[in-house]
């Protein structure tokens, strides 16, 4: 065994780095087609590790491209990196990850937010750059917002699911994180559409693109526990939209309290059967210590190896599956969310989107998170949880900025209509400017 | 005593439920990929054609069908599962609440569903130092699950209806492998409480693991001792079950839905499904139209299904009675060399039957004909050097004046002679050929 990096394992992180550095500085990279672009560490790649911020998975080379990483490199997309992210995408703020912790470009102290928070400091970071991310519960809304940049999450079933490592199968979609509308009008269609080795996405009809945003519902239920300059930032966005000629309506969505209940019972339950198969055998860590029966023999590998929120989940899952508990918890989780997707079908008769900041507070240090409980941390997601439950298509935009950090809004549009948040991006950008941090080399 | 069965029985599919390796692999490991060895971003895709063998099996155990279905997942732990969840079905069955006949004897069906094959646990070495190796091979090959009402009351009934439903299955949809193929959970109970056995291979051991069961729990019924309703293993050397060694409470799998498979829609297809007659089914129509024994029509369509053909084309000639004793007959004994030329050949056998039963052959001549058959001797016309056959017919008609003298009144007096010169002919000469040439032979004399 040797503890540090093999000569061909250095020359590899060289050449890496060399072309990451070439096309990062390459001017005319884009013109010839070509660009970087990174995914977020459950996205599988030939040629990288596929981890999924998870000790358990540390060495797992996966044998095949993630169907959206395949289309990216098919038209010229060159992958420079994985990003950080929680273990398994559990999280709100990557700080559960087993390989460090991203830190947020506009203030080291901060987090990136969760799950897909490499990808958004990504991002946010570096120009002309594409950040693949993956949300479940809100994982690439949160960060988006934290983060300062773009993040949009398309309709569950609209990107294939082939290559990524999952959390919760019924909820777990891919999506885009970037500085710019054009790189979502750019990428979106590439990265979409059927895929024979992914059955929910081939229900999914042709991707419009022309759709607009006119008019916006704001639940009322969304203004109650901001922060300050939440709730101050998105009362100034909401009368910019409207000077913008965007229609702005109030609403009421009382079954949206249900979501975060809901969503941790489905999300768990589903990802406490996904991460059965870690055990130490045929991928990731290796357990070597035969002589022991196969339960101790997998019990052993999931102790060390699994990370304490990773174990949380894994326990509340199997809890809500078990005889006597599933009706009570899964089955009615099951009901919230169809009560859920009608409710957002009700407003969406009279609206094009449904608006609410994306986050509860601006992207929180280190030390206050060091200090919240696992449920207040659950709770965060209150905003972002609703639109994965019921699998609509939804944006994180910057809207404003406190003492420099930035803050965000999400718009939620009706299943498969995510063409129109795109323009909304697009016309959003053109009246408000986004700030990125400066990099020095 | 109450005995129901849970049967595992491969489909016959070529590649896998939820992958596209082959079903066939031949080294240990060698058919395997990122789908079905669980690897991490790797998802199933259902294999369209075994979900279909499963719907029409359901609809011929006269399930109600569903209408839509979903799979499930099962989680335990155990190093053959790869993912260590199996795919299967949970709340949705293909079909529930069917039956199927044994004879007379109704079974009642539980459920039908499909669901995903692990691997396999080779042991190897000597006791002691013996090393586990695992077979992916046989992970994600498809299975149907049929689950049986207790309804099944002897050790020897349970082996009849398992032997029946084989045979239907093989016809249906083209089971291949041979029933020691076939995996069975039998839970009896010959008191109040009722005793798993697990995993049962083939359909031999499935009777000798119930009947050490049944011997088993009636001694300690008679020595009023309480049976503990368990799980127990066939051990298949010594003839005896053993409880099993896991855990002695049942194993909750945390069921829930498949997320990565939709749902199916199944009830068009399976409406539309026609259910082709089965062999047990046929034989039970060729005894009632025909009016033949039931174990005759069962070996006759046991024997080859062209056999049955054959049959049914005689009997609409001839009739029942003796379109069954040429069948089981001569046609069998003589059906290896047949079978081959069974469709090209079809007329000239019904025409030999129906020749014999009208009298204008004897019965020795149309065995011996059909016996010819296949070498196509049949064929052999005679040629100017037929001075054999004639000079035997001048012969035989010289040592037997009587037959002249009864031919006036009969032709049919002639068959004696005819029959005589078949046979010491061997079936060089078509009996029609022989009819010919003896006709002449007496008419010359009247």
């Amino acid at each position: 065994m040797i503890p540090f990096p093999t000569v061909d394992g250095l020359q590899a992180l060289d050449e890496r780095h060399a072309v990451f550095c070439e096309r990062i500085e390459d001017p005319l990279a884009l013109e010839h087609g070509k660009f970087h672009f990174s995914a977020k560490d459950n996205l599988c790649a030939r040629g990288f590790q596929a981890r999924a911020g998870s000790r358990i998975l540390k060495g797992y080379r996966p044998p095949f491209d993630a169907t959206p990483i395949r289309k990216l490199r098919e038209i010229g997309g060159l992958l420079i990196g994985k990003t950080n992210m929680d273990e398994f995408g559990f999280g709100t703020f990557s700080t559960n990850s087993g390989f460090g912790i991203p830190r947020n470009p506009f203030d080291t102290e901060r987090c990136c937010g969760g799950s897909s928070g490499g990808a958004a400091a990504a991002a946010s970071l570096i120009p002309e750059h594409l950040s693949l991310g993956v949300s479940t519960g809100g994982s690439i809304s949160c960060p988006a917002s934290f983060c300062g940049v773009i993040g949009l999450t398309p309709t569950y079933g609209r990107v294939s699911r082939w290559g990524l490592i999952d959390y919760g199968n019924s909820l777990d979609k891919v999506g885009l994180l970037t500085r710019t509308a054009r790189d979502l009008e750019r990428y979106l269609p590439v990265i979409s559409g059927p895929d024979a080795k992914d059955p929910t996405s081939q229900s999914q009809p042709v991707l419009d693109m022309r759709g607009e945003v006119a008019t916006v519902a704001v639940p009322a239920e969304a203004l109650v526990g901001l922060s300050p300059e939440v709730a101050s930032s998105f009362a100034e966005a909401v009368k910019e939209l409207g000077r913008n000629g965007v229609k702005v309506r109030e609403v009421r969505m009382p079954s949206l309290r249900y979501a975060i209940p809901a969503y941790y019972i489905l999300a768990t339950s589903e990802a406490s059967t996904n991460l059965a198969r870690y055990c130490g055998m045929r991928f990731g860590v290796m357990n070597h210590e035969f002589d022991q029966g196969f339960n101790d023999f997998f019990s052993e590998t999931r102790s060390e190896d699994f990370g304490p929120e990773a174990k949380r989940r894994i326990l509340l899952g199997t809890f809500s599956r078990m005889v006597g508990f599933r009706n009570r918890y899964y089955v009615k989780a099951l009901q919230v969310r169809q009560l859920i997707i009608r409710e957002y079908r009700k407003v969406f008769e009279s609206c094009d989107a449904v608006l609410t900041p994306t986050m509860p507070f601006i992207a929180p240090r280190f030390d206050e998170i060091a200090r919240m409980r696992p449920l207040e941390m659950y709770q965060a997601d209150f905003l972002t949880v609703p639109p994965n439950l019921a699998g609509m298509p939804h944006i994180s935009l910057p809207c404003g900025y406190s003492r420099g950090i930035p803050i965000g809004m999400q718009a939620v549009a009706p299943q498969w209509a995510e063409g129109s948040l795109v323009s909304l991006a697009r016309s959003w950008e053109e009246s408000f400017h986004y700030r990125f941090p400066e990099v020095t080399a | 005593m109450k005995i129901g069965l849970e049967i595992h029985v491969q489909l016959p599919t070529r590649s896998k439920l939820f992958c596209g390796c082959s079903t066939s692999g031949d080294a240990p490991n060698s058919s395997v990929c990122p789908v079905c060895l669980g690897f991490p971003g790797a998802r199933p895709f259902l294999n369209r054609q075994a979900l279909e063998m499963g719907v029409l099996i359901a609809k011929f155990l006269n399930c109600k069908m569903s209408d839509r279905v979903w799979f499930a997942r099962k989680t335990y732990f155990y190093p053959d599962l790869p993912k260590n969840f199996q795919i299967t079905q949970y709340d949705s069955p293909l079909g529930v609440d069917g039956h199927f006949m044994v004879g007379e004897k109704r079974v009642g069906i539980w459920r039908v569903h499909i669901e995903e094959d692990p691997g396999r646990i080779r042991r190897v070495g000597r006791s002691g130092e013996e090393v586990a190796m695992v077979d992916y091979d046989r992970s994600g090959i498809p299975l149907v699950e049929i689950v049986t009402a207790p309804d099944m009351t002897s050790p020897a009934e349970a082996r009849d209806f398992l032997t029946d439903l084989i045979i239907e299955l093989r016809r249906l949809i083209g089971v291949t492998g041979e029933e020691q193929t076939m995996r069975v959970d039998a839970n009896v109970s010959v008191g109040e409480e009722r005793v798993e056995i697990k995993n049962i291979t083939g359909l031999k051991n499935v009777e000798r693991g119930l009947r050490s069961e049944v011997t088993r729990q009636t001694k300690m019924l008679a020595a009023k001792k309480r049976i503990v309703r368990e799980t127990r293993h066939f051990d298949e050397e010594r003839g005896v079950t053993m409880p099993g060694r896991e855990k002695e409470f049942e194993e909750d799998y945390g069921y829930i839905g498949e997320p990565d498979l939709g749902t199916y829609r199944i009830g068009p297809l399976a409406a539309s499904m026609a259910i082709p007659e089965t062999p047990l089914v046929r034989a039970a129509r060729l005894s009632k139209e025909w009016g033949i024994a039931a174990p005759a029509a069962r070996q006759i369509v046991l024997t080859d299904w062209a056999l049955a053909d054959m049959f049914e084309a005689l009997a609409a000639k001839v009739g029942g009675e003796a379109a069954m004793s040429w069948t089981m007959g001569p046609l069998s004994s003589s059906w290896k060399d047949l079978r081959e030329k069974a469709s090209e050949l079809r007329e000239d056998i019904i025409g030999i039957v129906t020749a014999v039963t009208s009298g204008k052959m004897t019965d020795s001549e149309g065995r011996m004909r059909i016996s010819a058959l296949p070498s196509g001797k049949e064929a052999a016309a005679p040629g100017e050097d037929a001075g054999d056959l004639d000079a035997l017919i001048v012969k035989l008609v010289d040592e037997h004046p009587e037959v002249v003298r009864d031919y006036k009144g009969n032709e049919r007096a002639a068959n004696f002679l005819i029959g005589q010169v078949m046979k010491a002919m061997k079936g060089k000469y078509s009996s029609k050929v022989v009819a010919e040439r003896m006709k002449m032979e007496l008419e010359k004399r009247l």
